[in-house]
């Protein structure tokens, strides 16, 4: 029998506060132990929580760019558990009044992730296990979090990716959170569950924890649907639980503790009072929103006529798809901005990391010099493409690097003097080409390009040489 | 009704130091205060919204960083601590 998957995520997005959600303690990653705590993140009686105008302009901003509703009114729950995570014994979260619902993402292949759900809550604190005991660091504790809860509506791997990849590039597009999942800032629960492909009738579904990469999502959920199509398949029954991911072994294996205890006994957190976002203030924020991933694509494809393949390769970053805006502003065909960055510049910039921070010491402005220069027919090609390589490693300008006479190009009697000592240089070329190698003829243009430092114009020299052989 | 072993009990998780001739006290008070929480399970529902009964909405707080607390204070209370961190038994298996 074929078997399709059936998977739910439920993201964690840390947001890029100064603060923490309920107090005024730095949200800053690292720290010593325990040095960015106060009173009300670690949970001492008698404090009272204020909640972070940021936080839900931030969440609203993550519900608008999915497509969610915003509640006009939301409340602040205590989700009850007994762990060490928690100073308080309860987290702050949101039940069943959230500030976004029902939003969806939609997918290269058409199909639409429905979410669910956006909520605002805290995040818990830090522990180690050693030596028999757990070090215990709050300074995580109250960073703010939304979790964004998908419908299960997942059918491949290939699909929870994608899926993965656009929440992440979107929330890093409106500025909410930097989505590193090294780091934590962006992490995975994932439902999954199998059924005979045609069925209707959801699987029993197992959980598996806080994922904090995408390759290891991947692996985890191809590992848990073999498991799950193995033992229905040898006739026994899947069983709930809560699962955790060992990268290392490449299974997944059973968690204890708090996880199990489905209990939350959630109630309306008494201290935090009710939030109520008007009409117009979700229209104001909807206003500042930035163009989006996915209208990005669309308006690269259709009216700068770059091909689906540049353009993605160019929307993936958002500091790329900014440097690309600039250096094509004002340029004959953005395609050749594209062509130098997915090219040239992306030798600079090899990794994934190296692309988000756009570091290199070539500015926007610089290389749409250097393409006007190619479009008021200052340069030709080969000219613009060693200078950009000289840019690259100098960060110098176009115009310190190109003089007046490699601007002036080849004069008509140069250039003829030139083609002909290409003709004289190149017998056998010559021969192919007259003997119906219509290609030969590019070595003889090499010979004219690498003789004028690129200055000559190609189409003319062919011209010329074509001329002279006849 | 509260028990005597009942608010022992509770001292203890509270890490609370109670001294033998304060838990009869202890006892009763728990005991009233138990009892009044009844009284109000008692009191007519009129449909209210009890869940915030103060009426208010959107207490927000702008985004600027305060200086936490010296370490030292936060783990005042801890009953252990190592390395920074608070230390608590093992939790896991």
């Amino acid at each position: 029998m074929k078997y399709e998957l059936v998977a739910g995520f439920e993201t964690h997005v840390e947001l890029a506060t100064n603060t923490k959600i309920f107090c005024s303690c730095t949200t800053q990653f690292g720290g010593e132990p325990n040095t960015h705590c106060c009173p009300i993140c670690i949970g001492l009686p008698g404090t009272l929580p204020k909640l972070n105008k940021r936080v839900v302009e931030y969440a609203i901003k993550a519900g608008l760019a999915t497509n969610c509703e915003i509640a006009e009114i939301s409340e602040m729950d205590r989700k009850n558990y007994c762990y060490p995570d928690l100073p308080k014994a309860y987290q702050i979260s949101q039940f069943d009044r959230p500030l976004c619902n029902h939003g969806y993402i939609e997918l290269s292949n058409g199909r639409k992730i429905r979410i669910l759900r956006i909520h605002i809550e805290e995040d818990a604190g830090k522990l180690v296990h050693s030596r028999g005991s757990t070090l215990v660091d709050y300074n995580r504790g109250g960073v703010p979090l939304i979790e964004i809860v998908s419908e299960p509506d997942i059918r491949s791997i290939e699909e929870a990716r994608e899926y993965v990849e656009k929440l992440q590039l979107i929330m890093r597009y409106i500025g909410v959170s930097d989505c590193k999942m090294q780091e934590g800032s962006m992490r995975c629960d994932v439902n999954i569950s199998v059924r005979p492909v045609g069925s209707e009738k959801l699987g029993t579904r197992t959980e598996i924890k806080n994922m904090n990469s995408i390759n290891f999502i991947a692996k985890a959920m191809e590992y848990e649907f073999n498991r799950q199509v193995d033992l229905i398949e040898s006739g026994e029954k899947v069983v709930q639980e809560t699962l955790r991911y060992d990268d290392v072994t490449n299974t997944t294996s059973g968690m204890r503790g708090k996880e199990d205890a489905n209990d939350y006994r959630y109630f309306r957190d008494p201290d935090l009072v009710t939030i109520n976002v008007p009409r117009s203030r979700v229209e104001e924020i909807a206003a500042e929103l930035p163009e989006l991933p996915a209208q990005k694509l669309k308006r690269y494809v259709e009216e700068l006529e770059l091909p689906e393949k540049d353009a993605q390769l160019l929307v993936k970053y958002r500091k790329v798809a900014e440097f690309f805006e600039k250096a094509a502003e004002g340029t004959k065909t953005p395609k050749t901005a594209a062509n130098f960055i997915i090219g040239q510049i992306f030798r600079y910039v090899e990794n994934e990391a190296e692309k988000e921070a756009m570091d290199i010491k070539v500015t926007a402005e610089s290389l749409n010099e250097l393409i006007k220069l190619i479009d008021n027919g200052k340069i030709r090609m080969n000219l613009a493409k060693s200078t950009l390589d000289k840019m690259l490693e100098t960060g110098k300008k176009p115009s310190e690097l190109i003089s007046e006479s490699d601007m002036a190009g080849l004069d008509e009697n140069a250039l003829a003097e030139l083609c002909q000592k290409a003709v004289e240089a190149n017998p056998n070329a010559v021969a192919d080409y007259k003997n119906g190698k219509e290609k030969a003829i590019k070595a003889i243009v090499g010979f004219v390009m690498k003789n004028s430092r690129g200055k000559a114009d190609a189409m003319a020299a062919e011209a010329k040489i074509k001329e002279l052989i006849g | 009704m509260v028990t005597k072993e009942e608010i022992m009990k509770i001292a203890i998780l509270s890490k609370l130091f109670v001294a033998d001739d304060e838990i009869d006290g202890l006892t009763e008070d728990m005991g009233k205060i138990i009892a009044f929480a009844d009284t109000i399970n008692n009191a007519a529902d009129e449909g209210t919204d009890f869940d915030h009964i103060n009426h208010l909405s959107n207490v927000l707080r702008e985004d600027v960083v305060v200086p936490s607390l010296d370490r030292e204070k936060i783990l005042a209370n801890a009953k252990d601590s190592d390395e920074g961190c608070f230390l608590v038994k093992n939790i896991m298996k």
